[in-house]
């Protein structure tokens, strides 16, 4: 087994198996390491993604390493699968490490159903939730908001939901800070955004953003699973988007008002959209509290679009959502920065963790995890393609001393989408899914369905298969598409 | 003035020439209509845009966000892009126009945002030439 890897013009070093590094050069503060099999790694150093990973070692007040995760790939400045740690009071934080799409994250939620109860009424199934959750560009959304409505979503996150009718308590107690970040502030929202976010509150958007019907096809960690409330042969329905146009624009804002504020630390750094507003900062207070207010947005927006599928299922099996069990498990944000406390050299220190493209894992016992799951570990939901499985994980013990509490976030795309188009057919792939695999699919566009082909992504199971060797996401379970619907 | 959609793990890239600064921008705005859809009837309406950054790269950011803000508010996919480009007090200022074309219309996908990743604008001897990323 090779001790370095010869990536072009960056080299890493083994430090131990799937933990690999590259040493402080220039004007890296600390070293970036990457999680990864050599397959995966071999894909990983084919774009940029090992450039910016290296980029991000740059950020003032960056603690221990930047880390790559096994499903990283190049995003724009920040790499997809990235994880940060910088010092809350020292450092920095960054817009562009958090990504555009805030609270870009997943949701599952069971149901008592098995598959044989939806077995040959996907075709209904699909075409009935596609019609009634809003996808693709200038679909609305589930709720039509006015001003106030949507100061109060970005103020309440979920509790607005539960107030008005789109939620339980019992959802609440299984969303990642309980669907509600108390540093919001929608003052700092900028009139731009609230323009964007009222038309989709309660929509799917598009790209890879999808709601999916699926089955457990494997159970890994029965009692964990058992404590999940997942079991073979299960239907469970999968909803991953995040905060829509809203928090798109509060990204593009705070990047531009940091350029024109703190250019002296933009300066400094490698790429323009790592632009960072030093901690403590005007600039700093405020996108942390826009954020926040972007990260409620999320929630809501994953909600109303659960409420909507509990809606169609009631619709199509003819029973009450409560009767067919359709509770959430759990919901997780991958884009996104919070401040946690962490040990470093042997000290607790407040760190922005930034997680983007990445998914938070704590273990079993952890404070923050709510307390349906305290006792066993937070469960980590980790999308794959629409011909491959999807995995519910649990934060893994390991996971605080190697990735600030952090695991990937999903397959990781290998082909661009522009090559997508050009050796997938949408129509085919469709076709193929419902023929071959019995997925049945449907799209605003065919070039959605070519540009998500199966094909275009990192094998999710050597993705998964690392997480769990390295003991910072553990295998509980493993499901695959019945049904799929994107924009 | 000409773009072409350029491969990216990710997102998006667009690559342009044209024979100024203001036909580039536009003709990038050209380029991430295309990103987003395939075809589109010649419907719609003209709006105009201004905008004004404190240099090219800054204003090209800028004018592309401005193009995604309308999408979404106004509910059009802008096409057929124009855009001209002067510098006044050390200011840069963008005016343009584009065709809103519904999206009740079309098929359309959905560029999140404009990116400074490897964002490059560059006059050469003839034409200039500019490349920009959108988060998909």
């Amino acid at each position: 087994m090779a001790d370095t890897y010869d990536a072009g013009d960056v080299t890493l070093h083994r430090v131990r198996e799937y933990v690999w590094e590259i040493p402080p050069e220039g004007g890296m503060r600390v070293p970036a390491r990457v999680l990864a099999s050599e397959r995966l790694l071999d894909e990983i150093s084919d774009d940029l993604t090992l450039t910016q990973i290296r980029n991000t070692t740059h950020l003032p007040g960056i603690v221990k390493h930047a880390i790559c995760m096994p499903d990283g790939h190049q995003g724009y400045g920040f790499p997809v699968g990235g994880v940060a740690a910088i010092d809350a009071e020292t450092g920095c934080i960054s817009p562009g490490a958090v990504g555009y799409d805030i609270n870009c994250g997943v949701r599952m939620v069971r149901t008592n159903l098995e598959y044989d109860d939806v077995r040959g009424r996907e075709e209904e199934l699909v075409d009935a939730l596609f019609a009634n959750v809003p996808s693709g560009l200038g679909g609305g959304g589930v709720v039509q908001t006015d001003k106030s409505t949507l100061e109060e979503v970005l103020d309440r996150g979920v509790d607005w939901a539960l107030e008005s009718g789109y939620a339980v308590e019992d959802d609440l107690n299984h969303c990642e800070d309980e669907g509600v970040r108390p540093e919001s502030d929608p003052d700092e929202v900028s009139q731009k955004a609230k323009d964007r976010g009222r038309q989709q509150l309660g929509s799917l958007g598009s790209g890879n953003h999808f709601l999916e019907v699926q089955r457990v096809t494997d159970v890994f960690l029965d009692d964990v699973a058992d404590a999940y409330g997942l079991s073979e042969d299960q239907i469970v329905v999968l909803i991953h988007c995040g905060s829509r146009g809203l928090g798109h624009q509060v990204c593009t804002d705070y990047l531009r008002d940091i350029e024109r504020e703190h250019e002296d630390l933009l300066n400094r750094l490698p790429d323009k959209e790592l632009a960072a507003a030093p901690a403590g900062s005007r600039l700093a207070e405020d996108y942390y509290h826009a954020m926040g207010a972007a990260i409620n947005f999320a929630w809501v927006n994953r909600q109303l679009i659960m409420h909507r599928t509990r809606e169609v299922f009631e619709r199509v099996f003819g029973r009450d959502w409560e009767d067919m069990g359709m509770h959430l498990l759990y919901d997780v944000a991958h884009n996104i920065a919070k401040k946690e406390v962490h040990e470093v050299d042997g000290n607790d220190q407040e760190l922005y963790v930034h997680r983007k493209g990445a998914t938070r894992a704590f273990p079993a016992g952890r404070p923050e995890v709510p307390a349906a799951h305290r006792d066993v570990g937070q469960p980590v939901i980790i999308p794959g393609s629409m011909g491959a499985g999807s995995y519910v994980l649990r934060g893994g013990e390991r996971s605080m001393a190697e990735t600030f509490g952090s695991t990937a976030h999903g397959a990781g795309r290998l082909m661009s989408r522009t090559q997508a188009k050009n050796e997938y057919w949408g129509g085919d792939v469709q076709d193929d899914l419902r023929e071959g695999q019995q997925v049945y699919v449907k799209a605003q566009s065919g070039a959605t369905i070519a540009e998500e082909a199966p094909g275009v992504y990192k094998d999710v199971d050597e993705v998964v298969r690392v997480s769990d060797e390295l003991g910072i996401g553990d295998k509980v379970a493993r499901t695959f598409p019945v049904c799929n619907i994107k924009g | 003035m000409s773009y072409e959609l350029r491969d990216h793990t990710a997102d998006v890239g667009i690559a342009a020439t044209a024979g100024s600064l203001g036909g580039v921008m536009a003709a990038l705005a050209d380029g991430m209509a295309a990103a987003q859809c395939d075809e589109w009837p010649a419907v719609g309406d003209r709006f105009d845009v201004e905008v004004r950054a404190e240099n090219p790269e800054a204003l090209l950011f800028d004018y592309l966000d401005e193009l995604i803000y309308r999408r979404d508010v106004l509910n059009v996919l802008p096409v057929d892009n124009e855009a001209t480009v002067r510098e006044a007090g050390g200011e840069w200022i963008l005016e343009g126009s584009a065709m809103g074309v519904p999206l009740d219309r079309i098929h359309a996908r959905e560029i999140k945002a404009v990116t400074y990743s490897e964002m490059r604008i560059e006059e050469t001897d003839d034409e200039w030439e500019a490349y920009v990323v959108l988060d998909v």
